[in-house]
């Protein structure tokens, strides 16, 4: 049962963690990093909430042994709140009140940030689409809809600012 | 759960040779959305897992009239291709987004029932399986490859390594019913395809999930439809015939009454798909 | 609106929301201490077993294994959730004692250093069982030679001495011989579980004071430090019980059931323990709502009164009762509807099966009611030949009405609420019964009813 090394990305910056086999990344996250945002409602795949990004793609990371992302580039919702305020979807969470026992959040939020980051615009069919996999059962999933339109537009419009500084700093 | 050997090889003669090696102890895992959650659970509790995700066997490949899918091949890769249009489907109705990103095209082949969504899918396109070991390979359509619940024609060291689709000229039609919009276990799975001469029926293929012990084709329905001109009478016959020679269960999801009622109202709707000029046709 | 109101009519920031949009609010679960063992149940495969032994030979030599824990270890071996609301009596075993109910009921608990290690000992607890037969069905469970679930010789919880709950008023079967129609039907529901993302689960942790801190995701706080004093036979005061962070209940989470064992193995380990259920653990053991058969006859006048209503349940409490006896006296008394109806008969029963324990879930034991009741009324509606909206405005209460359990009703509202309910779906009521208050019938401008 020899336990071993593995080194991955985690938000930008490199952890080194030394697993029994098949230990999941849930399990490493949670149990040995203290990562705690990233949830564990099921470990059967079933509920979404220990969803992470795993090189920009949604995986459950319930289902991962932590080996078979050696080396990749894994976020979590630790790595996407920013030092001050909140990120664009959370910020959209907190005012649509997407969030009622907050269990589900966390997934909820990673798979809304992959969704964006691969169509900035999503109607609500792919919004709905995106979040199959996620159960809330508190909230109702329409704020959760609201919530990601919203946060998209915001999206949006910081990118549209960021284009208009830098085109003032360029001039 | 205590799991005490996890083998991760980077290659296909590592994989082969480690399965010869372990004997048929080994627990050989995939994407793992069917293993880890019955090892999580404790149901499994294998003492050695080979996890393939970095084995090598994935990619998709359009080569001639062939689609070649690595046995790794996530169903998110399915879902993102273009050739056959079925798969892209039977993809779209499988699971959600993060377990496509992880799930395999060939470990959908060894889902129990109701799900192999995909395997309903390759089963109505004639999709042959390669099996592999450290003897060599061999092809086998994949309606041989399946052979009763949870039990396939894979010997103890073989992988499955490949999926070939011959690439369908003629439209297809690919319906599954669950008890929600998406995300959900499989009530009654249809894929249909057909072939035509002179606006006759000359050879068709339907197969069912979810109705059997595994995916299954609607062979005297096949039947029935050749040498029809897809009328109404003859959809009728077909969707009574697959309906009464399914062999549907009862669980959390459906009763077996309510399967079989739903496999002959939905093989009934995939034929109109399938009649020229349907509103279905070229999906 | 009044000036010196600051939280009415504002929108409030919810004090959670930054912690949960952050992922930093803490579950029960985000918590880890040093040393902390890992809790895992041995439970019972079969539906309605005797218990003849138990070998834990195997398990004890698996790697990590700490120490098992059986009936023998708990010092008041019966939950005490219902004692503590004033309902008797106590019938379910913290763990099991010479016999199981349910298929997953609690046997041995095993403390382990890890949740893997604590599994596989779990694996290789040997029972020997022998299988009794099983009941699944409330009324087959009440027939002659049925399997006896409980200990006391009958399948049903014994109110003040009666097998069902009674509710009484007037005389139905005289009013049945008046009525123009008879209407009758009969309503099953499913079990449904509450399902909650997070499951059932506490950390019990030893303090150096000698007192135990429990760390839980209980929807009744004191309600579980209470059960958890009275099983370990400690003073209250030795338990410090830290909650409020619940990651969805519905009800799922008032059975207490973790509570006490986890804080016992933390007793006799003197480390920290975990004890949480497993998403199969929250579906398939867990309690659910109860399954209910509703028996329901009416008779009616031409036009459209309900003068009589006789009903029959019977909640499947499955192998323990928890918290459904209560409930169904609260179905009891609703079981009428909110309609005044002057001759009521009730018999509602609490039945023991061999299926998995139930308790509270989003209603307790109305919401049941309400299903078969409303459905009832359209066929009412259908029978008598008016509209569902005109069935139900004509047999409201109003203020003034008694009720079938004896109370007069006060503050009725259904006539308003189904007239805001009209006008927000856009269905436009006849004049009349737009006209119509829940002012008492003789004051009313309609002067009363019959
Ligand atoms: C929440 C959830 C929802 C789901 N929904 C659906 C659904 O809607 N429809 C559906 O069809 N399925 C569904 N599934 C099941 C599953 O995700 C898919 O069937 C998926 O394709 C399985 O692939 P995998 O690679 O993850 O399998 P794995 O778990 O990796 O493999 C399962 C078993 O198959 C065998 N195996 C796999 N690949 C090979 C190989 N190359 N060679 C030899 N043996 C192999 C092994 O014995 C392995 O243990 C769902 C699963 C979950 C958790
Ligand atoms: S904990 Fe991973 S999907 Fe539920
Ligand atoms: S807010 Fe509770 S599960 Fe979504």
């Amino acid at each position: 049962m020899a336990s071993r090394i593995v080194t991955f990305d985690l938000g930008g910056r490199e952890v080194e963690v030394m697993v029994r086999p098949m230990t999941t990344l849930q399990s490493v996250l949670r149990n040995q990093l203290g990562f705690t945002a990233t949830k564990d409602g099921c470990r059967q795949g079933g509920c979404g909430s220990c969803t992470v990004l795993v090189n920009g793609q949604p995986m459950l990371s319930c289902l991962l042994p932590v080996e078979d992302v050696a080396g990749q580039r894994v976020t979590t919702l630790e790595s996407i709140t920013p030092a001050e305020g909140l990120h664009p979807i959370q910020q959209a969470f907190l005012d649509a009140h997407a969030s009622q026992c907050g269990y589900c959040t966390p997934g909820m939020v990673m798979v809304s940030k992959a969704l964006l980051d691969h169509d900035p615009a999503p109607t609500d069919d792919a919004i709905r689409h995106a979040l199959t996999g996620n159960i809330c059962r508190c909230t109702g999933y329409r704020p959760i809809v609201t919530a990601v339109h919203s946060a998209a537009e915001a999206v949006h419009d910081a990118a549209d600012a960021m284009r208009g500084s830098a085109g003032e700093r360029a001039r | 759960m205590t799991v005490r050997t996890y083998l991760l090889p980077r290659s296909r003669p590592e994989a082969l040779g480690l399965l010869d090696e372990h004997g048929p102890e080994l627990l050989v895992m995939a994407g793992g959305t069917v293993a880890m959650p019955l090892i999580n659970e404790g149901i499994s509790l294998p003492e050695a897992v080979m996890g393939l995700r970095l084995a090598g066997l994935g990619g998709l490949e359009r080569a001639g009239d062939e689609l070649r899918i690595g046995a790794t091949a996530t169903l998110t890769q399915l879902l993102d291709q273009d050739a056959v249009p079925m798969l892209r489907e039977a993809a779209r109705n499988t699971a959600s987004w993060s377990i496509r990103n992880m799930g395999t095209v060939g470990g959908n082949l060894f889902t129990p029932p109701p799900g192999g969504d995909v395997a309903v899918a390759l089963l109505a396109l004639d999709a042959r399986v390669t099996l592999a070991s450290t003897r060599g390979e061999r092809v086998l359509p994949l309606a041989d490859f399946l052979t009763g619940f949870m039990s396939t024609e894979l010997a103890a060291d073989e992988l499955l390594v490949e999926i070939s689709v011959p690439i369908p000229g003629e439209p297809t039609a690919y319906l599954k019913l669950g008890r929600k919009h998406a995300s959900t276990p499989s009530v009654v799975t249809v894929a249909a395809r057909l072939e035509w001469r002179g606006g006759r029926v000359t050879d068709a293929r339907i197969a069912l999930g979810a109705v059997g012990p595994h995916p299954i084709r609607a062979r005297e329905a096949e039947q029935l439809l050749v040498g029809t001109r897809l009328d109404a009478d003859a959809i009728a016959a077909a969707a009574v015939a697959a309906a009464q020679g399914c062999e549907p269960f009862t669980d959390g999801i459906a009763t077996d009454w309510y399967r079989r009622r739903m496999a002959g109202l939905f093989v009934g709707r995939a034929l109109e798909q399938l009649t020229p000029g349907a509103a279905g046709e070229g999906r | 609106m009044s000036a010196d109101l600051n939280v009415v009519g504002q929108s409030v920031e919810r004090s959670d929301g930054i912690g949960h949009v952050t992922g930093r609010t803490r579950f029960f679960g985000d918590r880890s201490f040093p040393g902390m063992l890992h809790l895992k149940m041995v439970r019972s495969p079969l539906d309605h077993a005797r218990i003849i032994g138990i070998d834990l030979t195997d398990a004890e030599r698996v790697s990590g294994f700490v120490r098992a824990l059986t009936a023998s270890d708990v010092p008041h071996n019966l939950y005490t959730i219902l004692g503590l609301i004033g309902v008797e009596p106590e019938e379910e075993f913290v763990l099991a004692e010479d016999r199981v109910r349910f298929k997953g009921e609690a046997i041995v608990a095993i403390i382990a250093e890890s949740e893997a290690a604590a599994l596989e000992a779990v694996s290789k607890v040997h029972l020997d069982l022998e299988e009794l037969p099983a009941v699944f069905d409330v009324e087959e469970a009440l027939r002659p030679g049925a399997p006896i679930v409980t200990s006391w010789g009958n399948n049903t919880f014994m109110y003040e001495g009666h097998p069902c709950r009674r509710v009484r008023l007037g005389d139905v079967e005289a009013a049945f011989e008046r009525a123009d129609h008879i209407v009758e039907g009969v309503y099953n529901t499913s079990p449904i579980e509450q399902a909650p993302v997070e499951t059932t689960g506490c950390i019990a942790v030893p303090e150096a004071n000698g007192r135990y801190t429990v760390y839980t995701n209980t929807q009744a706080l004191y309600f579980s430090l209470d059960n958890t004093a009275i099983i370990l036979q400690v003073p209250g005061n030795r338990l410090h019980f830290v909650g409020g962070t619940v990651g969805g209940g519905f009800g799922g989470k008032v059975d207490v059931i973790v509570e006490p064992i986890a804080t016992l193995a933390a007793m006799k380990t003197n480390r920290p323990v975990r004890f949480a259920y497993s998403r199969s653990e929250e579906m398939q053991v867990s309690s659910t709502r109860s399954a209910w058969r509703i028996y329901i006859k009416d008779g009616i006048s031409r036009d459209g009164h309900i003068i009589a209503r006789k009903v029959t349940s019977y909640a499947d409490s499955g192998a323990y009762s928890r918290q459904t006896p209560y409930a169904l006296t609260k179905h009891a008394a609703n079981a009428a509807g909110p309609y005044a109806i002057p001759n009521v008969s009730i018999d509602a029963y609490c039945v023991y099966t061999n299926r998995q324990p139930t308790s509270a879930m989003r209603g307790f034991g109305v919401t049941m009611a309400s299903f078969a009741l409303e459905v009832q009324m359209d066929k009412i509606a259908e029978r008598v030949g008016v509209d569902p909206w005109t069935i139900r405005f004509i047999n409201a209460y109003r203020n003034g009405d008694m009720k079938p359990h004896r109370k007069l009703a006060e503050d009725a509202t259904l006539i308003e609420t189904m007239q805001a309910a009209a006008a927000l779906v856009g269905h436009v009521l006849p004049d009349d019964l737009r006209a119509m208050t829940s002012a008492p019938r003789d004051a009313g401008p309609d002067g009363g009813r019959d």
